[in-house]
């Protein structure tokens, strides 16, 4: 739990940097307490428990930006590290060529306070033993093998927990959170005679144990491992060439995640992460330019409530606001922090983020996603499709560090005739330019669904929780290769 | 604020007081870790960093019942409620079926000085450091170029319930530098060891400046997808090879999440190809004496002339395939320390004058699967790349990507180098020592930027 003492802490570490001589300095305590549970083939493993927290401070002494972090948390030691950082810091600022500022961004002090219906706290070991030995049973029976499909692999856990932060700056920003979650994560394996087929399956939502019934966690696991049989038995070669693709939500959320949330980071864009995320297709002289056609649409939103990604505050005490990326085909904005909001002169909207108190706060997506369109239905906007492919859920995935270049192989697939869907197709694959697939977007359905999952940055790496998601999305004349 | 216990009073109070709530076993380990990291781009340093750790595993047994926790707080009460909250989660459940009791003698590990101590505080070093990486870089063509310079020292204190104790450190500092010579040219350098004496960044940088240069004017493959000979640097390789780490695991074997499942005693891949796990020895960079069990970590052949002789276990993986530990724990999941891929007999010349119809990759990332259970996936090829006709080099390459199966890809190398690097970074977890590698067949893909409606 996020004591009194330890926001005393961070405090100190702010006084005691500023008095050291830093121009800027931030103090964080991070952590959190939760539980998880892992069955392997319906099988309990043991059981997690998890409870960290730690201090982080960042300064910036004549341009240069130093980091620091420890989970000793004493007044000793956070004066220690403190004089340390400074001292670091000190030392490289003859390596920096590009001077950092943070600029004068507006802070807020707030208190963000995720209500639980039911709080997470009551997802004991054994609460979450039984959900997922329930969930298990129905993919166990649907997997038996009448059907001639077995399920006989199934990777299946689910953690809850809270995450807990204090985050003070040295000109006025105070934030304190509390963020309860709830995770789901699963690897279904069918077989049939020497063939396989995989579902990966991701649920998280910030909100207490209700997420559970809200998501219709056990209906939803069932009816992938239905498909995932179903795609097994019946699904034939798919066609191949240019044709109308359909991508359902999880596909439009993925697409706008990789190729325009993670191009449209400003600290790519500015080659921060050039080493190992990489940098960016676009320029900082990019806003304005045009990427897609009229129905192209992608935005994200760190304020939506429940969401994986939700951080209405960021990591720097900036107060976050949807971020429209992509309106009518053009860039309109990217993601912001401090530093390169004030480097590139425009507004900040507040994209820091971290995942621990060991991570420096950086540019991150929130829950990213193609905008609702006009057509009423799914069925409504396949109705449009002549001949072409649904691709409603996919297996691999990735794409360059530019961003231009990249594929995803569909799993749940279907072939479109004459506006209907019909018979399941097998692995067919997207593998497209950004700048072909936002071009090629002709129309969107009006549902507006979310997938979780963990967005992978930094150095050291920091995973953290977003939602993808976007309408069905209609691609014009793209090409489908491979299927097999 | 209470006292804060350092690691062997922290480990003998978890184990005496979880003996005392009732507990049959209990193992602490606790990790004391120290990092620094100088990252850079644009050739300027952008933070320099410091982080310090201490975090306790607690492992607890009770009647065949088994519980995990990781704490971050050594004071004393903390972790006495942290046990407790533990323990009392514990005997809520039932009877664990993966349960096996730990051997009833426990081992003293008795630590060794093996580690470089002038990685106990590199500041000073890390500038210096980048400084050359960048000169290099930029002697040998780079405009500019961003990077990561990460030196640490970590020590694992262990103590159970049996007896077994001991303590283990080990360090290592690893550079990675890629460097720009316009948007889509760039180059990838690292240099990873166990200490400042295997350490190059001059050599790292000169690698990433030469190929930023190289890839001046790349250009895209003509055609669709077609198969090619494949040269893999060690980078590369050590990306694709090293999986076989993870999917060797005998838990990945059980949950079906290995294309290595039932293939025990078979041929996985070329008769060229041994794969080792070495748990310590020369050079290896996650060096650990004991495993997560107390138990000692070894060296177990993986792959001997290319049939797959063990997978990776733990007490409880070992006692289900009726085989013994290799000392590989993970309390869940047994998992690679260091990764050995046994040398060839060519040289690099010698590798690309073998190239009919072939591409050369020095560096690679997001790899994603299709299907574990089948090894299906693709991989994106960056940096240096470069398409070669008739053993000669003709020009650099963009826009690619390997989509291939792991098992087909290594039934099909042909050579492999005399010379190896150890390669650790973002895209490879385990530390690996690879060779250049030469796989025929293999299939190239491309992205297709064809929309007619493209800027409507």
């Amino acid at each position: 739990m996020l004591r009194e003492e330890y926001k005393d802490l961070a405090d100190l570490c702010v006084r005691e940097a500023r008095r050291l001589g830093a121009e800027y300095a931030e103090a964080r305590i991070h952590g959190g307490t939760g539980t998880g549970f892992l069955l392997k083939n319906g099988e309990p493993q043991p059981s997690m428990l998890e409870d960290s927290f730690g201090i982080a401070a960042r300064v910036v002494v004549g341009g240069a930006m130093g980091f620091s972090a420890t989970n000793l948390l004493s007044r000793e030691r956070v004066k220690d590290m403190t004089a340390r950082t400074i001292k670091m810091t000190k030392s490289t600022s003859r390596l920096v060529k590009e001077p950092i500022a943070m600029g004068d961004s507006k802070l807020v002090k707030r208190k963000v306070w995720v209500a639980e219906m039911e709080p997470v706290a009551g997802a004991d070991p054994n609460w979450l033993k039984s959900l997922l030995l329930e969930v298990d049973g129905r993919v166990a029976k649907l997997g038996s093998g009448a059907n001639g499909v077995k399920i006989p692999n199934r990777i299946m856990a689910a953690s809850a927990g809270v995450e807990e932060k204090y985050v003070v700056t040295s000109d006025g920003g105070k934030v304190e959170s509390r963020v309860p979650r709830f995770n789901f994560f699963a690897i279904l394996t069918a077989l049939k005679g020497g063939d396989a087929a995989q579902r990966t399956i991701q649920q998280g939502e910030t909100g207490g144990l209700e997420i559970v019934k809200r998501i219709r966690l056990l209906e939803l696991v069932e009816a992938e491992a239905q498909t995932l049989a179903e795609v097994l038995k019946e699904a034939e070669k798919a066609p191949t060439g240019i044709m109308d693709v359909v991508l359902s939500p999880e596909l439009s959320g993925i697409a706008a995640h990789e190729s325009v949330g993670h191009p449209q980071e400003a600290d790519r864009i500015l080659g921060r992460e050039g080493a190992q995320a990489g940098e960016s297709y676009l320029t900082k002289d990019s806003l304005g330019t045009k990427v897609g056609s009229k129905e192209a649409n992608v935005s994200d939103d760190p304020t939506i409530p429940h969401s994986n990604g939700y951080s209405p505050v960021d990591d720097e005490g900036v107060a976050a606001k949807k971020r429209r990326l992509i309106v009518d085909g053009k860039i309109t904005e990217f993601l912001q922090n401090r530093a390169t909001s004030s480097l590139l002169k425009v507004r900040n909207n507040g994209a820091s983020r971290s995942s621990g108190f060991d991570r420096e706060p950086i540019i991150r997506m929130s829950n990213t996603f193609v905008e609702p369109g006009d057509y009423a239905t799914t069925e409504e906007l396949i109705k449009e499709v002549k001949d072409g492919i649904y691709l409603k859920s996919f297996t691999e995935w990735n794409i360059d560090d530019k961003r231009l270049n990249q594929r995803y192989t569909g799993l749940e697939a279907y072939r479109i005739k004459n506006g209907e869907t019909t018979n399941l197709v097998r692995a067919p694959i997207l593998e497209i330019t950004t700048p072909a697939l936002w071009g090629s977007v002709k129309g969107r359905s009006k549902r507006l669904e979310f997938e979780a999952a963990n967005c992978g940055k930094g150095d050291p790496m920091q995973g953290i929780p977003v939602w993808t998601g976007g309408p069905d999305t209609l691609l014009s004349g793209v090409r489908i290769v491979g299927g097999g | 604020m209470a006292k804060l216990m350092g690691p062997e009073e922290s480990n003998k109070f978890g184990v005496s007081f979880a003996k005392k709530l009732g507990a049959d076993e209990a193992i602490l380990i606790t990790v004391i870790s120290n990092e620094r990291m100088a990252r850079f781009a644009n050739s300027s340093v952008t933070v320099t960093k410091n982080v310090s750790e201490s975090g306790q595993v607690v492992y607890l047994a009770k009647g065949g019942r088994r519980i995990i926790g990781s704490s971050s707080n050594p004071e004393k009460a903390s972790l006495e409620r942290f046990i407790e909250l533990l323990y009392k989660s514990m005997m809520s459940l039932p009877k664990d079926a993966g349960y096996v009791p730990l051997p009833s003698q426990g081992r003293a590990y008795r630590p060794k000085a093996t580690h470089d101590r002038k990685l106990e505080s590199a500041e000073g070093l890390l500038a210096g450091y980048v400084q050359e990486a960048i000169a290099s870089a930029e002697s040998a063509g780079a405009r500019r170029t961003a990077g990561s310079l990460e030196a640490g020292v970590t020590t694992h204190h262990i103590m159970s319930s049996t007896g077994t104790v001991g303590s283990d450190t080990s360090s290592e500092i690893l550079l990675n530098i890629r460097a720009f010579t316009d948007k889509d040219a760039s180059g990838h350098g690292l240099s990873c060891a166990a200490s400042v004496r295997g350490f190059d960044p001059e050599m790292a940088g000169t690698r990433a400046g030469y190929h930023s240069k190289k890839m001046r004017n790349a250009r895209q493959l003509a055609g669709e997808e077609k198969a090619y000979q494949v040269l893999m640097s060690p980078t590369v390789a050590a990306n694709l090879l090293g999986l076989v780490g993870e999917f060797a695991s005998a838990f990945s074997i059980e949950a079906g999440t290995s294309y290595l499942v039932g293939k025990l005693g078979k041929k996985v891949a070329s008769e060229d190809l041994d794969l080792t796990d070495r748990g310590k020895g020369d050079g290896c960079l996650d060096s650990r004496t004991f495993d997560d069990e107390g138990q000692p970590t070894q060296s177990t052949k993986l792959i001997e002339k290319g049939v797959l002789k063990r997978y990776l276990h733990n007490l409880s993986t070992a006692k289900r395939f009726k085989t013994k530990s290799t000392g590989n724990a993970g309390l869940i999941e047994p998992g690679p320390w260091n990764l050995e891929i046994g040398a060839g007999d060519s040289t690099y010349d010698e590798m690309v004058k073998e190239l009919r119809h072939g591409l050369i990759l020095t560096s690679n990332w997001y790899t994603r699967f299709k299907n574990y259970r089948t090894g299906e996936f693709s991989t994106v090829p960056r940096d240096g790349t470069y398409l070669v006709e008739s053993g000669k080099v003709k020009a650099p390459i963009k826009g690619i990507r390997i989509s291939d199966s792991l098992e087909r890809m290594f039934s099909s190398i042909r050579l492999l180098s005399k010379e190896r690097e150890w390669v650790q970074w973002w895209e490879v977890d385990t530390p690996t020592l690879c060779p250049w590698v030469l796989v025929d067949g293999v299939t190239v893909t491309k992205a297709y930027g064809d929309s007619p409606s493209q800027g409507s």
